[in-house]
């Protein structure tokens, strides 16, 4: 069972299971919302239902007050849902943002290549056309394989009914496993999205960055030739970090780029370059030949974040470092069940 | 379509910022005359985030009604006899201790926000500054209001504000905060909104709050609640402040630095108090000083400062040391009070046995080597008569003001000593950490106001210690000295009697 949860000013509508509380819902769907004590007393989650029913729990008569129950309000801790709700919370409406509604796809496959020896080009042909926003990514069920998994659109949005995914094998993995040895042209797949909030600030002003780790590249490829589409004049950057030449792909294409627009540049590096690669180009992990690149000083830049969460978690520490801020740096968060139960950063509400 | 909605955001902005205005025609550096010499550096004020958006409208309502529920509950306590359902009359001196310690504070919280509220020179924290003077005025009065009920009852509550200006050891939180408000606007607000607020009043408000729940004091309870749901704002604030700084300017990081280490530093000696009252003054304990310590500072703290690390920021100074001796400081200083009991405004007492034990299990590498063998030796000589009070006056740090009580760490049996010398005077300190502090503002530490060396000058009334306590408005015999033989548990024994009698008589007559 469960309901449907739409959350304004963004507009997006996440499901929310019977006993679960709006606030865990909206985490798990990579929403943020004000929170601190979670459990009724602080009032920092308070938000307002514009339409449905909540049940309010066990929120804190000092918390959530006779005059706010009468106007609708309830703690997002611990409320739950008793029919499908609209609220609004205290989050910024990103100007930046498009909605695009959930829907679901099928799909058959056109290609499955080789890209590296640890990942894979799937490309699939779409029953209807999916709209979607650079950066977001579907999740895509595979037979016999429980849970959906996600993976970022790497073909622009102006590509409706032909999408891409790269995907990086996980030793073990029962749906990358799937994939590398099984999953072959002519099948049929189903699949829903759009998801996430991984977009480009197209409202915020100066330079921007793309850091990308492996096939943590499929969200910045999409974003990256949807702005050169549009015509974007800003100075656009990308690192690809990967291992070794062998790892490297879609090279062509972002010197192709590069040569055919003065505003981007394209910076493969590698951080441990094969005996036999007669590599030129820059070497070191991402965060490393960022920081070169940028002599350390980042400001007035927008950096776009994507690959391992090591990788991730080094970059912020860079750019931090070069006095780029939370407000100008954004990367996709996949929360998983486990992820939600963490302790979370009571500092940074999104990085 | 219908117009779009305004967000909660921009209609928080129409009734604050919106209202700020620009100054045209007097000098912005002579209205914000502070906003300079620290040194902190800010370049856009704009930059700023609310922590909070909460309008004075509607700050109004909110705490229109929590007034109305919180006085609801202190009536009914009071009518109810709330008092006999304490667990023991040895738990009201926690709430003694709060009042003469904590709740003039409070009251220097609300002066010292509506100072720097008109100091800084952001609309945003300006208005999160105004809201929290506010909150904290209501906090001290909530507080006074209820804790008067048990004044009805109980010795020591009677002068608390006189009190806080000169007992000795009250003078330790109340130099604590005139340190603060007497530093600059950036000082005070990282000081009380991010050291105080955010890394340590989880373990303030925890130990006194849920040792009123164990122990049947609903009314205090009810007061935390109420002023829980205040804290969460001005944590958020603290964390701001923080981070708008460091965020600001690369010049602002070794300023913020040493700031965090001095106020984590003071607010950590301030909570030994805290410590001695979980460990020793609750009949029902919650956890040991040394649980809290682990689960709110290592545990959380920890977090915290992992995320600091990114702008550069590293655990405060000495923190290693707060690790090291949390065996030992609240024993220390529960010795101290047993000692001087005569010159305060509450008991002190033995553990029972079941209490001792519950130490020797919680401090299981300290309790009984270093402290328990004290106890049961002062328990011996108080079954003899000779109950003991020490005649002498103790030597202060100069800058905690807490008495040179504390062992080292890495050799108990020592007392910690250091000192420095400053124009030819040798000043000592309880601690590197308050050594250090010294050093750095010598200037203002020499100015402190040592209770001890107050009354060696002839400035507290007198020469002898009955002049003292005249001087302190403490009544000998009856607010002060052993629980054992205080009113104060006279008293009790004769309710509770009472209750026991009322409760064996038959039903209709009680009713």
């Amino acid at each position: 069972m469960g309901y449907q949860l739409t959350i304004e000013p963004l507009g997006t509508t996440i499901e929310v299971e019977d006993d679960q509380t709006i606030l865990d819902a909206a985490l798990r769907a990579g929403i943020w919302l004000p929170h601190a004590c979670c459990h009724g007393l602080c009032a920092t989650c308070k938000v307002q239902v514009l339409d449905g029913e909540v049940e309010l729990g066990e929120a804190s008569p000092f918390a959530l007050m006779d005059f706010e129950r009468e106007e609708n309000k309830c703690l997002a801790c611990c409320a739950t849902l008793q029919s499908d709700v609209v609220i609004e919370a205290d989050i910024d409406d990103d100007p930046d943002a498009e909605v695009h509604p959930v829907e679901d796809f099928r799909a058959s496959v056109l290609a499955n290549e080789v890209l590296t020896p640890t990942a894979r080009r799937v490309v699939l042909e779409l029953d209807r056309d999916l709209p979607f926003q650079a950066g977001q990514y579907i999740n895509l069920r595979l037979p016999g394989v429980d849970q959906p998994r996600a993976f970022s659109l790497a073909n622009p949005p102006s590509e409706k009914r032909r999408i891409e995914l790269q995907i990086r094998i996980v030793p073990g993995g029962e749906a990358t496993t799937y994939i590398h040895e099984r999953l072959k042209a002519g099948d049929v797949l189903d699949l829903c999205g759009p998801y996430g909030r991984f977009f480009v600030r197209r409202s915020h002003a100066g330079g921007v960055l793309f850091l990308a780790g492996g096939t943590g590249l499929s969200s910045p490829k999409s974003m990256l030739l949807d702005l050169l589409e549009s015509g974007d004049a800003r100075p656009i950057t990308l690192v690809h970090g990967v291992r070794n030449l062998a790892e490297l792909y879609d090279r062509e294409l972002f010197e192709s780029l590069a040569s055919r627009h003065d505003n981007f540049r394209y910076v493969p590096a590698l951080s441990d370059p094969a005996a036999g690669d007669d590599w030129q180009g820059a070497t070191g992990f991402v965060h490393e030949v960022a920081d070169r690149l940028y002599e350390g000083d980042f400001r007035g830049n927008t950096a776009y974040l994507c690959g391992p969460p090591v990788m991730i978690d080094a970059c912020i520490n860079t750019l931090m470092r070069g006095r780029l801020f939370e407000r100008d740096i954004f990367m996709e968060r996949f929360f998983s069940a486990a992820d939600a139960q963490q302790v979370r950063s009571p500092l940074f509400r999104k990085i | 379509m219908a117009a779009k909605r305004m967000s909660l955001r921009d209609k928080y902005n129409r009734m604050t910022r919106d209202l700020a205005w620009d100054f045209s025609y007097q000098d912005p550096k002579k209205i914000f005359e502070q906003a300079d010499f620290e040194g902190i550096k800010i370049e856009d004020w704009d930059k700023w985030e609310d922590p909070f958006r909460l309008t004075m409208d509607a700050y109004w309502k909110y705490q229109g009604e929590k007034e109305r529920k919180l006085y609801a509950i202190i009536d009914a306590f009071a009518q109810n006899n709330g008092q006999l359902n304490i667990t023991d009359a040895r738990y009201v001196n926690a709430i003694k201790l709060f009042l003469t310690g904590v709740s003039p504070l409070e009251y220097m919280a609300h002066r010292g926000f509506a100072m720097i509220g008109r100091q800084l020179p952001g609309v945003g924290p300006q208005v999160a500054c105004q809201m929290q003077s506010l909150d904290e005025l209501r906090h001290v009065q909530t507080q006074i209001h209820t804790i008067s009920h048990y004044n009805k009852y109980f010795n020591g509550f009677q002068d608390f504000r006189h009190m806080h200006d000169r007992v000795w050891y009250l003078s330790v939180p109340k130099s604590f905060f005139d340190d603060a408000a007497s530093a600059g606007p950036f000082e005070f607000i990282t000081a009380i909104s991010f050291s105080f607020e955010y890394v340590l009043t989880n373990l303030l408000f925890m130990p006194f709050m849920s040792g009123a729940a164990y122990n049947g004091d609903m009314a205090t309870v009810t007061f935390g609640f109420s002023a829980q749901s205040d804290e969460a704002r001005h944590m958020t604030l603290g964390l701001e402040v923080v981070k708008f700084m460091l965020e600001q300017h690369p010049d602002n990081l070794p300023i913020v630095q040493r700031w965090i280490d001095k106020w984590f530093w003071r607010g950590y000696r301030l909570l030994t108090l805290v410590g001695m009252m979980m460990d020793y003054m609750l009949p029902k304990r919650v956890m040991s000083w040394k649980e809290a310590w682990e689960m709110y500072f290592e545990q959380n703290g920890g977090a915290l400062f992992n995320d600091l690390a990114r702008y550069g920021i590293r655990m405060p100074k000495y923190w290693e040391q707060t690790v090291a001796e949390k065996g030992l400081i609240s024993h220390a200083a529960w010795g101290t009070f047993y000692n001087y009991c005569h010159a305060a405004p509450f008991h002190t007492w033995i553990p029972e046995k079941d209490e001792l034990d519950w130490l020797s299990e919680k401090y299981p590498d300290t309790f009984d080597k270093f402290f328990r063998p004290r106890y049961e030796h002062w328990a011996e000589q108080e079954k003899q008569g000779k109950r003991f009070y020490n005649p002498s006056l103790p030597m202060l740090c100069t800058t905690c003001q807490i008495p040179m009580v504390f062992p080292e760490a890495s050799d108990p049996t020592l007392t910690s000593y250091r000192s420095s010398v400053h124009n030819g005077e040798r000043y000592h300190f309880c601690s590197d950490g308050c050594k250090d502090i010294f050093d750095h503002e010598p200037e203002k530490y020499v100015q402190s106001w040592l209770p001890v060396h107050q009354i060696f000058q002839g400035n507290c009334g007198g020469a002898t210690v009955p002049d003292v306590l005249d001087w302190y408005h403490l009544r000998d015999g009856i607010d002060n000295r052993e629980y054992l033989a205080s009113p104060d548990r006279a008293n009790w024994e004769r309710w509770k009697a009472g209750e026991e009698e009322a409760a064996e008589l038959p039903k209709a007559a009680a009713g």
